[in-house]
């Protein structure tokens, strides 16, 4: 089995001998780099600068809960608003691959910034498992870049340490725990965020839409879970796909877009079934959609793949 | 410790094969397919998986050094998915384009009672699968182990020697008895 206590004592080691000054952490709020951050922090404590970006492309709220949560670790850090440098990056980029290779250089381009005004070589990343694996290379095909593999620029000066890439997310979750971080078993949430849940282009107006619709399936499927109706799905969000349908409001004509409503469970995302939402738990978050979406989404679709064939995110 | 290595073939799931091993308590590692089997042989290995991966064995691709280790080793081998395939096609059989790929869920059903590699599995169980191309020809040293509704060769063995091959995965968490079948295939490496 994984032993989680024997994995923090190793690893600590591994990085005060890997990291030998002070080092910056892409910090995102979830259970991967915030695990990494506790790591770091055991073996090297204050020499860390975590840096967290605003791509434009998160949650309802989170860049205030991620403040949040580096305000409670007591982090030293870096918060940069660069939702209008990722929306203009975006424009007019319609290719999953290239959002995703987009979004991961912008990250690079902004922690070099920082570790040039700091004067720092090195960079922390929460890579696990799944993410050099579906990043491909060498045999390996390429499923999808994810940003903090695939995604690298060719050309960076950062040294990159990545103590979990062995690791799969139920283990990073057991390390989580026995660490007592808040974030333990918080769902995944991919780095190109939102973005790569509108098909085609990303744009500021519908990334509001999908935005709000994550919102409603999270919240409606926490609710139903807490209820006992269903279990917590291991991950579940909405998609944006600007596909146009005919409908009806109030006796005339609607053409608006489709949503469509992903869960899944799975252990560790490299295979996964969909969730089987109870029927009234998926009605209601149709209606709610529909109805706080009017103007834009007039059909609610169920996504029922599992992985494979399908992935957990449609891009 | 009993040492079982990996053969990446460039699979999705060639890592989870590792951590099925290592939680097992078996001495593993990953190793690419160019390595050669004096490399192998020097390491005292007790057994070998070969991964599945992307190359096309229905459409004649070769898989690294994975011929080499099948005319050599004295170890049990355990080949899934593409090689599996591979291993079909070097012993004489053949592989070629499914008529129906299967990838997800699919019900494997045991045709023989009594191996060792499916000892604890039941008569029908949930398997994972992922592929392409399938063995549609068994070579004459082997047999069939276990079928599905679309694919023929789902598991078959050598008659002589513990040389396995799988076309579904045992490694990852939606098969069932994948972790039952990993925990058979180290006991017949410990022989």
């Amino acid at each position: 089995m994984f032993d989680a206590e024997n994995f923090i004592e190793e690893t600590v080691e591994k990085i005060k001998e890997e990291v030998p000054g002070r080092t910056l952490i892409a910090f995102s709020g979830g259970v991967d780099s915030t695990v990494c951050t506790a790591l770091v922090n055991k073996a090297i404590g204050d020499q860390l600068i975590a840096v967290n970006v605003d791509t434009g492309y998160m949650r309802k709220n989170e860049p205030e809960t991620i403040k949040k949560l580096m305000d409670e670790m007591k982090l030293n850090y870096r918060f940069i608003d660069a939702s209008d440098k990722y929306y203009k990056a975006l424009k007019g980029v319609k290719d999953p691959e290239k959002k995703r290779k987009i979004i991961g250089e912008l990250f690079i381009r902004l922690f070099e910034k920082v570790a040039d005004d700091e004067k720092i070589e090195y960079l922390v990343q929460g890579t696990i498992a799944p993410d050099w694996i579906e990043s491909g290379g060498g045999l390996r095909d390429t499923i999808k870049s994810h940003h903090n593999v695939g995604g690298l620029p060719e050309n960076m000066n950062l040294k990159l340490v990545e103590p979990l890439r062995d690791l799969y997310k139920d283990e990073v979750r057991k390390v989580a725990r026995i660490l007592k971080l808040s974030v333990s078993e918080k769902q995944p949430f991919p780095g190109p965020g939102l973005a790569i849940r509108i098909l085609g282009e990303a744009t500021p107006k519908r990334t509001e839409i999908v935005r709000e619709a994550c919102d409603i399936v999270e919240k409606e499927i926490e609710i139903a879970a807490e209820k006992e109706n269903m279990e917590l799905p291991w991950q579940y969000f909405a998609v944006l796909i600007p596909t146009k349908s005919v409908g009806v409001h109030g006796d005339k004509r609607a053409y608006g877009s489709v949503v469509a409503v992903r869960a899944v469970q799975s252990i560790d995302a490299m295979t996964c079934s969909f969730s089987k939402i109870p029927v009234n738990v998926i009605d209601r978050i149709s209606n709610r959609i529909t109805n706080t979406l009017g103007d834009e989404i007039n059909r609610v679709v169920y996504d029922v793949t599992n992985k494979p064939p399908g992935t957990v995110e449609w891009e | 410790m009993v040492k079982i290595y990996v053969v990446d073939n460039g699979g999705q799931w060639t890592h989870r094969e590792w951590r099925t091993l290592k939680y097992l308590d078996v001495d593993t590692k990953i190793v690419p397919n160019t390595t050669s089997f004096k490399e192998l042989a020097e390491e005292k290995i007790n057994g070998l998986v070969l991964s599945g991966g992307a190359p096309r064995i229905g459409l004649k691709s070769e898989l690294g050094n994975c011929a080499e280790y099948l005319e050599k080793a004295g170890f049990p081998i355990m080949g899934i998915c593409a090689g599996h395939q591979f291993m079909a096609r070097h012993y004489g059989g053949e592989a070629k384009p499914s008529k129906v790929p299967e990838f997800g869920k699919v019900e494997l059903r045991l045709l023989k009672e009594g191996d060792s590699l499916f000892e604890g599995v039941p008569k029908k169980s949930i398997v994972w699968e992922s592929h392409n191309d399938e063995v549609t020809l068994i070579p004459k040293d082997f047999e069939q182990l276990a079928k599905s509704e679309d694919c023929e060769i789902q598991a078959m063995r050598h008659k002589k020697k513990p040389v396995y091959g799988l076309q579904f995965h045992p490694e990852v968490e939606h098969t069932e008895y994948g972790a039952q079948i990993f925990k058979n295939f180290v006991k017949i490496c410990e022989k």
